[in-house]
């Protein structure tokens, strides 16, 4: 019997080794993965490529992937160009950052909240607020641009952060990605173990639920940063102190072909932001308590 | 006892969703509710707001029987979605596994895969038509049409396929590449899937001797099928409703400077009922085939 436990265990732990790993498998897994990545990465290779060419090599056919002449002047173009603005630009990049996390905050925690409620929770209306979940992702935002102007207006939120902020708030993606990371990843038994305890929802929620589904909220926060950074609040925002990085920079840019390495330089700049965070956000799931807290009944 | 905490339970259930179920309202129901009303009517600008003319089911037929161009784009964006779904599908679900092995560098892969979604956004895009980067797009696209022809001639003289099959290898061979590039957030979706699976379980089966694929089949398959259901859901809306789709492009272009703002949402309208219809078939059909977990 103790036998029998014992090889078990060895297998258990000769597994754990290779439960991820063998050399063939890598070898194909990798060059598949590198085929695929070079493709997604060549535009960006370009574009950073071009951030670093004179004016005089942009435009050379067939086109090149590497500067022959790497150079800094885009970048130095860049910064003279940015220092001339009649708002600095720290407070376009100030205006950014704070529509971005104050939306990405709400939008995951009012998100999440919901979704707890909904996948856990049983109250009268349940169902209709999952069907109108669906019902508004299905709808193209476009379309609504005009209504969504109108309620701005009503609210006297025209030419405030909130115009931009709140919308993001009640983004229904949110909801609907972590209502079913909830439902499904979440045991129930653990939810009555900890209202057993004494857990009050507040607590079910922020020490129980949140903890095991956070790949899915750190997916959530990726998505809802990038919308948020690209953002130029065209719509809604008109005082020049109140708009957005990204539409700084594309009025930078809109000065016609000279000012194409600029233009290669910005785009860099602008992507190395959501590109930073995807790469922090990515390393923080390391193992979740979904992945090590229960074993099966 | 018993009834003050299930009532508890549903007073909390209430307050959790209550931030969303009024920005829900404000910001969405009674947008849709106007834009409803819109589709009846025309919009005329005055000078200091804007009036309503009613016009019955005027904008409806326009979209319908008058306008050249509505109808042939509606069913065209139909297909193309017809073709790319499972595609999208099954590779995101692909690439999701592989990305989730351990390797260095791994965050620096994933943030390749998900880059299309990056540039797609904003400003990057705006910056990108002029540049190389289409060139790229187009080059593999033709590479692509290519290669599909060449299928083409190849699976045709075998004469084994009926043609609707053949169509459909050749055409899932042409859009390949437009594949790969609208995979990101599915490809994350699984991820964080993938990633809350119990590690026990795998554990679990090995010690009764499971191979690999059978541990993909009998766990992570299994596992992951909610997700398949979300992932289509969210497949099906994100090209449907993206801003280049080129329906939702046609009816922008109808709102701002072709037959107007009733018409265009006419149009809306047709097509949010033809998207609720397709997801109502969606959900039934995968929904029963899911694996609960919990």
């Amino acid at each position: 019997m103790t036998g029998k436990g014992f090889s078990a265990m060895s297998i258990l732990r000769a597994h754990k080794v290779k439960l991820y790993r063998s050399t063939t498998g890598d070898i194909v897994i990798f060059s598949i993965l590198a085929v695929i990545a070079a493709f997604m990465a060549m535009p960006m290779v370009y574009t950073i490529g071009n951030a670093f060419k004179p004016l005089s090599e942009i435009f050379i056919f067939p086109p090149q992937f590497l500067p022959r002449h790497p150079t800094m002047d885009n970048f130095y173009d860049l910064f003279v160009l940015m220092g001339q603005s009649w708002v600095p630009i720290s407070r376009y990049l100030f205006n950014s950052l704070l529509i971005v996390a104050l939306g990405t905050a709400g939008n995951v925690i009012f998100g999440s909240l919901c979704a707890y409620a909904l996948a856990k929770h049983n109250f009268p209306g349940k169902r209709a607020i999952n069907q109108a979940i669906l019902l508004s992702l299905m709808f193209a935002g476009a379309v609504l641009l005009i209504p969504h102007y109108l309620i701005m207006s009503y609210l006297g939120w025209i030419n405030t952060y909130w115009a931009i902020i709140v919308p993001a708030w009640g983004a229904t993606l949110g909801v609907f990605l972590m209502r079913n990371f909830i439902e499904h990843m979440v045991h129930d038994t653990l939810l009555e173990a900890a209202r057993m305890d004494g857990a009050s929802e507040w607590q079910c929620y922020w020490h129980v639920v949140m903890p095991i589904v956070k790949p899915a909220w750190l997916t959530l926060i990726i998505l809802s940063f990038q919308q948020l950074w690209a953002d130029q609040g065209a719509l809604f925002l008109y005082a020049e102190e109140l708009k957005p990085l990204p539409y700084a920079l594309s009025q930078i840019i809109g000065g016609g072909v000279g000012r194409a390495g600029v233009a290669a330089a910005v785009t860099v700049l602008l992507m190395a932001v959501p590109i930073t965070v995807f790469v922090i956000n990515q390393s923080q799931i390391v193992e979740t308590m979904g992945t090590s807290g229960i074993t099966g009944e | 006892m018993r009834l003050s905490f299930e009532r508890q339970k549903k007073i909390g259930g209430f307050l959790f969703t209550l931030p969303f179920v009024i920005g829900f309202f404000l910001f969405f129901l009674y947008p849709l509710i106007q834009a409803v009303i819109f589709s009846f009517n025309e919009l005329v600008l005055t000078s200091t707001t804007f009036e309503l003319q009613p016009r019955g089911w005027e904008n409806y037929r326009y979209a319908l029987q008058v306008h050249p161009e509505f109808t042939r784009t509606f069913v065209e964006v139909m297909v193309q979605l017809l073709t790319r779904l499972p595609l999208i599908i099954a590779f995101s679900f692909f690439a999701a596994t592989l990305l989730n092995q351990e390797f260095r560098g791994r965050a620096l892969v994933r943030a390749l895969f998900f880059l299309p979604v990056i540039m797609s956004a904003g400003i990057v895009m705006r910056l990108e038509t002029s540049d190389y980067s289409v060139i790229m797009l187009e080059a593999s696209r033709a590479g692509a049409i290519f290669g599909g022809n060449a299928l083409r001639s190849l699976l045709g003289d075998s004469g084994y396929m009926p043609t609707w099959l053949l169509d459909y290898v050749v055409q899932a061979a042409e859009s390949l590449p437009v594949v790969i590039r609208s995979s990101g957030v599915q490809i994350l979706i699984f991820l964080a899937g993938l990633q809350s699976i119990p590690r026990e379980i795998y554990e679990a089966v090995s010690v009764e001797g499971a191979t690999p694929w059978e541990r993909f089949w009998l766990i992570t398959f299994p596992m992951l099928s909610p997700l398949i259901l979300t992932n289509v859901i969210y497949t099906i809306v994100d090209s449907l409703t993206a801003m280049n789709n080129q329906l939702v492009v046609l009816i922008r272009d109808t709102m701002l400077r072709g037959a107007g703002y009733g018409a265009s949402m006419a149009m809306a309208m047709i097509y949010f009922v033809a998207i609720a219809i397709i997801l109502l078939i969606v959900y039934r059909l995968i929904s029963r085939r899911i694996f609960y977990y919990v």
